[in-house]
């Protein structure tokens, strides 16, 4: 399968971090000519090139900015750097190697909507990469790629960055932007949807890190070029986190529609020497686990994963060994979902909370082998009831562990 | 473009508004849907996730309070799929509940009992212990917070944010350890805190005045209007008539004035209504001696005072805190009939009558100022400014006094200091229904009147506009007259002792 | 009207052997009330019949006589005064006047509990309507006093009286204030409920 580095580009490229070494390698020139493209113009190309946010749901990027009204006066660009998923790393990868692509990236993308100001909101637990962050905003002013009148025209963006205070849901587009607003990070009830009422109340887009870095080599390579990688619907490339007992853990940029087993069994080496495979949950804590026969077959993109009856996420691959105990899993999942859920929804509230006493139960040897259905129930009735993903996030692999793994659950409920 | 949209709600048309959303135009076409966190007067929040109703067309259950109704719009309420969301969702609401129903004082009129009975009735599956909270948090001098009841609707953080704009209140922590709480040791101590008990679901908030006083499936409710201030708030009052006995008031919904709140102080109208402040029956001075006679008697020798001393020597005292009917009904008859024309206002000697606090309360503490001004303008036949006149009654040394006394203790504080100028007059005949008025020396007869709770009629507010008194209780003394009463008997009493005369 | 007919059973024509059934059954009845009656006489057998009021009666726990409130393990009444035996009470004869406990813990309780008895139908409705099995009704039957007063039992009489021995404490757990919704008592509470009261 063919395809370009898109964000991996400077991979082994010595000092990459620096501004010198990004615009030896053609750096800001995508923002040069983007700046002298019309808001439209961009929006247009972003949509040809198919570009879907990398954050998880995979919305369409391009038809997200189309969505800023052109009469707002004042319009927010924020980059949701908030990495939370449990597996992922592949944010941090992308400020490891070259900070300034996001920041040309957000240039663009803060033209195409209209923004003058934007914010990268990052998670406080990203110790190097805020100042890596830090630094690379303070070269970008002062080469004055921040700012006013940038590049010549009349286009400004000023960019500031956030940081966070660790919390799961503030990786939810509306519960970063009550952080940002000062607020506790409680995702808001949509509609009204931000791109029409979002921080401060004025119309604001936001952004994944990823989707963002990867917007100035579509401005500079077109669309069709980014077309040519990965499938008909989710073209372009994406990072993929591998995390469990492989030989080669890390971050692959793999076009979309890769297969799993490829970059698992190839890519990633294989399974560590004595580890056979369980399970796979191919995007991050939330998407549901998927067995060995499931993916057999299976590509690496949005469609193929959801229709395997999994998601794809942010791209975490988490690999399960023969030897992970299901039921620990599952404790460590509830368990960190009911102590990351905001509170604001009852269904999540009192329905992470829940899972995580029954399964906490099991521990203390009160659980009967129909506590399994139970929280099969309670995922149900969690999932789709609520104002953001969370509670789905906490309920669908609830579901697909109790289901998948029933007779294994029970078995260690029994002690057996 | 139509101002209205037209959709389908359980097979039946609805038409309402643009912008309305499917629970407001369900209110209005009286389907239930059931709900916590959304209050009409506060904005939506949605995250009690109790409104779910099914929409043709949608991926999943929306909720009816932040969907907005629009045109062809096909909603049901009575899927099998919406009856389950609501079980569950009651469901998780519950299971971290105390459910101490039988020592809650909002047992009886809590939504989530209601609830159960109307879209829940499961089993329980909840087997692990409850989260714990702190009980009886003392969060003002009329509130009590029960943590653990609490539901999180946040309509409490919501009205202190939106009504009273101090945001006192807010949820700290997160999950299911989150608790509604005040910053600190603070508390709650504007004039607007019962409210919340409210708007309270459920029996976190409770009313420290009303905490274990009574159950509320024993309460009677009537609406009437408020008496503690010039605004005229449309008020439910609660009592036991079987002990003929007042528990609490509450605000009733009436867009026009109030909305959908009162104050605090409005709340403590009904204390001086119970048996133990009332005047229980008609009292005279008879020989220097206080005794009780018929309400008969006491009519009957005022009648007689006023025959003696002639109606010129004859003053009317008036307090601003009687329906319209019963001036009309008073002025008619003392003044149209007797010819009496010395009438004098009774109010607070210093008031800042315009003052508002921006919410719902004014510095005119009559309930019908306006409604006074108004009938005395039709028997004096010009416009008097509004203030206290009983000096000016006083110095016109007039031998009988009639005296309509303030009604409500708390806004009229001034009544017995008031009183002792009347001293020197030969016959004064106070009609309230204030026991405390029983104390005072130089009053020759005691009327007892009925309270504003127990009477019809109307009180003009502030701006003019109509308060209606709308449902009486029995009074809480037998004896108890309205002015109106009180008139038609004394005049009844007239008739016979002339039609006596003449024979 | 319509008349509907019901075939008659057709006439026994052997009426002897008919009334020989009923001999036979009324001999064996008089031999059983004879036997007993004899060996109670020779004092063969235990008299259930007592000479009341020389020789005390004592009827089941069961019984629904005179009321009374159970005892928390710290000697208060278990009342935690939610009015529902009042509500119950179709003779309306419990007042109750509730207060503010010191304890956060128990929160309300009864600072006065009366039950007027001249009015009590013991119905055993109160009983049905508690919560927290705080009153029951008890064994004692015989309820004589002198003066109207003595009639309307006070919270302290209720909870202990000479009959009570010093009072009753419940069988159900002191934190189990109240049974959840849903929550069907199981098979060992059941019992338990069953075997309340030891006056």
């Amino acid at each position: 399968m063919e395809f370009t580095k898109i964000l991996t580009r400077f991979e082994n490229i010595p000092n990459s971090r620096a501004l010198a070494t990004y615009e030896k390698h053609g750096g800001y020139e995508a923002a040069k000519k983007a700046l002298t493209q019309t808001r439209e113009e961009i929006i247009t190309l972003v949509k040809d090139s198919g570009l879907r946010g990398r954050g998880g749901a995979g919305f369409p990027t391009g038809l997200k900015w189309s969505f800023v009204p052109k009469t707002a006066d004042t319009v927010y660009l924020l980059c949701n750097n908030d990495e939370g998923e449990p597996g992922t790393f592949k944010d941090r990868y992308i400020l490891e190697l070259s900070p300034h692509m996001l920041i040309e990236g957000m240039i663009i993308a803060a033209h195409a909507i209209g923004a003058k100001k934007a914010y990268i909101y990052t998670r406080c637990e990203f110790y190097d990469e805020i100042r890596w962050m830090n630094e690379a905003i303070a070269e970008a002013y002062q080469a004055g790629y921040l700012g006013k009148n940038l590049f010549g025209t009349n286009v400004q963006v000023d960019l500031d960055h956030y940081i966070g205070a660790g919390a799961y849901i503030c990786g939810e587009e509306t519960g970063l932007i009550s952080s940002l607003e000062g607020k506790k990070g409680q995702p808001k009830l949509k509609p009204p949807f931000p791109a029409i009422s979002g921080y401060l109340g004025k119309p604001t887009i936001v952004n994944n890190t990823e989707t963002l870095a990867a917007v100035p080599w579509i401005i500079t390579h077109g669309a069709a070029a980014h077309r040519a990688m990965g499938t008909e619907k989710s073209p372009g490339t994406k990072l993929f986190c591998v995390s469990g007992p492989v030989k080669k853990p890390g971050v692959f940029e793999r076009p979309l529609g890769y297969p799993l087993k490829k970059l698992i069994f190839e890519d990633a080496g294989g399974m560590l020497d004595g580890k056979q495979l369980k399970a796979v949950i191919p995007g991050g804590a939330s998407a549901p686990v998927l067995l060995p026969a499931e993916i057999e077959t299976l590509t690496l993109d949005y469609e193929a994963i959801a229709a395997a009856g999994s998601m794809l996420g942010s791209g975490a691959v988490m690999v399960i060994p023969h030897d992970q105990p299901m039921m620990e899993l599952l404790r460590i999942l509830v368990n960190f979902f009911h102590h990351e859920s905001c509170g604001q929804c009852t269904p999540c509230r009192e329905g992470t909370g829940w899972l995580a006493s029954v399964v906490q139960g099991v521990e203390e040897k009160t659980a009967t082998p129909e506590d399994v259905e139970k929280l099969y129930q309670i995922a149900v009735h969690m999932e789709g009831r609520t104002i953001c993903a969370l509670s789905d996030a906490a309920a669908m692999p609830t579901k697909a562990i109790t289901r998948k793994f029933a007779d294994e659950l029970k078995r260690s409920i029994r002690g057996i | 473009m139509a101002d209205t949209v037209t959709f389908t709600l359980n097979d039946k048309n609805v038409t309402v508004p643009k912008g309305w959303t499917v629970m407001q135009a369900a209110k209005q076409a009286q389907v239930d849907i059931p709900h916590f966190c959304w209050h009409p007067g506060l904005s939506v929040a949605g995250v009690c996730r109790f409104c779910m109703v099914h929409v043709q067309g949608a991926r999943k259950l929306e909720i009816a309070c932040n969907l907005q109704a629009t045109e062809g719009m096909i909603v049901r309420t009575d899927t099998p799929e919406v009856k389950e969301a609501h079980k569950w969702g009651l469901e998780f609401h519950l299971i971290n509940h105390p459910l101490d129903c039988p020592v809650c004082d909002q047992a009886g009129e809590c939504g989530l009992q209601d609830f159960y009975m109307q879209v829940g009735k499961y089993k329980s599956q909840m087997t692990r212990p409850k989260v714990l909270k702190p009980k009886a948090v003392d969060l003002g001098p009329r509130l009590i917070l029960d943590t653990e009841r609490c539901i999180l609707c946040s309509r409490c953080v919501r009205f202190e944010e939106e009504v009273t704009k101090t945001g006192a209140l807010g949820i700290f922590d997160r999950g299911d350890r989150a608790i509604i709480g005040t910053y600190g040791e603070e508390k709650i101590e504007h004039n607007y805190q019962e409210n919340l008990v409210d708007v309270c679901p459920v029996g976190a908030f409770t009313s420290k005045k009303f905490r274990f006083k009574q159950r509320v499936w024993f309460l009677q409710e009537k609406s009437s209007i408020c008496p503690g201030c010039s605004t005229g708030c449309k008020i439910k009052v609660h009592a036991r008539t079987d002990r003929r006995t007042y528990y609490r008031v509450k605000p009733e919904i009436d867009e026009t004035v109030n909305g959908f709140w009162m104050c605090d102080k409005g709340r403590d109208t009904i204390a001086h209504l119970n048996r133990e402040h009332r005047l229980p029956q008609s009292q005279m001075r008879i020989d220097g001696k206080k005794q009780t006679v018929p309400t008969a008697q006491a009519l009957e020798s005022l009648r007689r005072a006023i025959e003696t001393a002639g109606a010129e020597e004859t003053a009317l005292l008036v307090s601003a805190h009687y329906t319209v009917e019963e001036y009309e009904a008073f002025f008619h008859y003392f003044c149209d009939q007797l010819g009496v024309t010395k009438v004098y206002q009774w109010r607070a000697e210093t008031e800042d009558r315009d003052s508002f606090d921006g919410i719902l309360l004014r510095g005119d503490e009559n309930p019908n100022t306006a409604g006074l001004r108004a009938a005395m303008r039709r028997v004096k036949g010009r416009t008097v400014p509004i203030k206290n006149e009983i000096a000016t009654c006083v110095s016109k040394k007039p031998k009988v006094v009639v005296a309509l006394c303030p009604e409500v203790p708390f806004t009229s504080p001034w009544f017995q200091e008031d009183l002792k100028q009347l001293a020197g007059i030969s016959h004064v005949s106070l009609w309230t229904c204030r026991y405390e008025a029983t104390e005072v020396a130089g009053i020759t007869s005691w009327i007892p009147m009925k309270g504003f709770a127990e009477k019809t009629g109307h009180f003009l507010n502030y701006e003019g506009a109509k308060r209606e008194l709308q449902e009486a209780f029995p009074s809480a003394t037998a004896e108890a007259l309205s002015v109106v009463e009180a008139v038609q008997q004394m005049a009844a009493i007239a008739t016979i002792t002339t039609e006596t005369a003449t024979l | 009207m319509a008349i509907i007919r019901v075939p008659r059973p057709p006439r026994d024509a052997n009426v002897f052997a008919a009334a020989w059934g009923y001999l036979v059954t009324i001999c064996s009845g008089l031999k059983l009330t004879l036997t007993i009656f004899f060996r109670q006489l020779l004092k063969l057998e235990k008299t259930e019949t007592v000479e009341w009021p020389e020789q005390p009666a004592t009827y089941g726990e069961r019984f629904k006589g005179k009321h009374f409130l159970t005892l928390r393990d710290d000697g208060q009444v278990r009342c935690t005064a939610c009015f529902l035996c009042a509500t119950a009470c179709p003779a309306q004869c419990i007042h109750i006047e509730a207060g503010q406990h010191p304890s956060n813990e128990i929160e309300k309780f009864p600072v006065r509990f009366e039950i007027d008895i001249l009015r009590c139908v013991f119905c055993g409705y109160c009983e049905e309507a508690c919560p927290v099995d705080a009153i029951r009704l008890g064994p004692e039957y015989a309820i004589v006093d002198t003066s109207e007063k003595k009639w309307v039992y006070t919270k302290d009489y209720l909870a202990d009286r000479p009959a009570l021995q010093g009072g009753i404490h419940s069988i159900k757990p002191e934190n189990e204030k109240h049974t959840s919704i849903g929550h069907e008592p199981t098979a060992k509470e059941r019992k338990s409920q069953a075997h309340h009261g030891h006056v």
